[in-house]
């Protein structure tokens, strides 16, 4: 092995270090909370979280993200496939946890409603926020201008999924909150018992702090 | 083909008191005048076609259950990925049978695209199911009945029935099923405590 390759491998293990250790965190709260199951489908901020980590990989034997933390864990094809199992998941007694990009959370709207929102299913779901860094510091846009809109929508600059994120989660009544990495831990007990609160869904929009 | 008594009848009467039942769109109602139990579940006025993800989630928080899904065509057709799912989840409680009927029938008898020529159980074998069946006769489906419902799961069941005439399903005290007589969110607590208690 030359000395390039070593480096690589030692910023690869750092990289995955940090991964895993983001991932804990969560995982950690998850688990105190009681959760059972992570059901998802997970982008690049969110795939720590399911098997073939960077650290399972790497041959690491981490206590949680590898193996889920002794959450089981199941990918789906379509992520209201994930709200229809998490549903019957709660059904059987199981607390479940989905794990989505914001862009499945869009296409998957009435997966949600017809199921964990109507059925009355307390659930935590966890969102990669794709784009979020391309809004600017201005996540939710409410203030823009009507006219201004559609223009923003398809400017290259700004990543339209993003920009519908926060409205959509508003307009199906789904409460959320941002986490921007390990100071917003406390976030994810507080959404889960929220959505207990409430017996419906509760979003945490993950800004890529698992990347 | 099959009438839904045909198919229906014999699984009331094969169904263990504690497998959980899973039902939606046309079949809902007919199975409601067979059936009475705390472990149905109508997945009805609820999400389109997602009644199979429900019923795998059941069968995942209870394997020590027998989860039957009575799914439609149409139903299937608006989630096929779920069958990949079901088998990437290592689920072997689970039974799914859809309901051939090539009609969305509770919305009117539209024809679902493909209806009589898509062969599900072909998609289900080429998905991973171990176990998979096709029926298109009265006789034969009553003389597979029993194995099919203790195979090696997940199991897959298709059953070319002649469409009916179901329209809209209601909910009300007025209701003859019992977990029609209230709202979904209303059932879902009582059919889970029964699920629990049971």
């Amino acid at each position: 092995m030359t000395g390039s390759e070593e480096a690589s491998i030692s910023v690869a293990d750092s990289m995955a270090g940090a991964e895993m250790r983001r991932a804990s965190v969560i995982v950690d709260e998850l688990a105190g909370c009681g959760a059972t199951h992570l059901i998802g489908l997970p982008d690049n901020a969110t795939a720590v979280l399911f098997s073939g980590s960077p650290a399972a990989r790497l041959g690491i034997n981490p206590v949680h993200a590898a193996d889920g933390g002794g959450l089981a864990r199941l990918t789906v094809t379509r992520e209201g496939e994930a709200f229809a199992i998490a549903a019957g998941l709660w059904l059987g007694g199981a607390r479940p946890v989905a794990v989505i990009q914001n862009s499945g959370l869009l296409e998957s709207g009435d997966a949600l409603r017809g199921t964990v929102t109507r059925l009355g299913v307390p659930l935590l779901c966890l969102v990669g926020y794709r784009g979020y860094a391309s809004l600017g510091g201005s996540p939710t846009e409410r203030e823009c201008r009507e006219h201004d809109r559609a223009e923003q929508l398809r400017s290259r600059h700004l990543d339209s999924v993003a920009a519908l994120t926060e409205p959509t989660l508003a307009a199906w009544e789904v409460p959320f909150e941002l986490y921007r990495g390990d100071r917003d831990v406390a976030s994810v007990g507080r959404a889960w018992r929220l959505a207990e609160r409430r017996r419906g869904p509760v979003a945490l929009l993950l800004t890529g702090a698992l990347q | 083909m099959l009438t839904k008594a045909e198919l229906l009848q014999p699984l009331a009467e094969h169904r263990r008191q504690n497998d959980v039942v899973v039902t939606t769109m046309g079949v809902v109602c007919p199975w409601e005048r067979l059936s009475q139990s705390a472990l149905d579940f109508a997945s009805a006025d609820s999400a389109m076609g997602h009644a199979a993800d429900l019923a795998l989630g059941i069968a995942m928080a209870r394997p020590d259950r027998r989860v039957i899904c009575l799914n439609g065509d149409g139903s299937m057709l608006m989630s096929r990925g779920t069958l990949a799912t079901i088998v990437e989840s290592g689920a072997t409680n689970l039974i799914l049978m859809v309901v051939e009927n090539r009609a969305y029938e509770i919305t009117g008898g539209q024809p679902v695209p493909g209806g009589g020529k898509l062969d599900f159980a072909a998609v289900a074998r080429a998905c991973g199911f171990p176990s998979v069946f096709a029926f298109v006769q009265a006789e034969a489906y009553d003389a597979a009945l029993p194995s099919l419902l203790t195979a090696s799961g997940p199991v897959f069941v298709s059953v070319s029935v002649e469409a009916g005439n179901e329209g809209p399903i209601a909910r009300g005290p007025g209701e003859e099923a019992i977990y029609l007589r209230t709202s979904i969110a209303e059932w879902a607590v009582r059919f889970r405590m029964a699920l629990a208690n049971s």
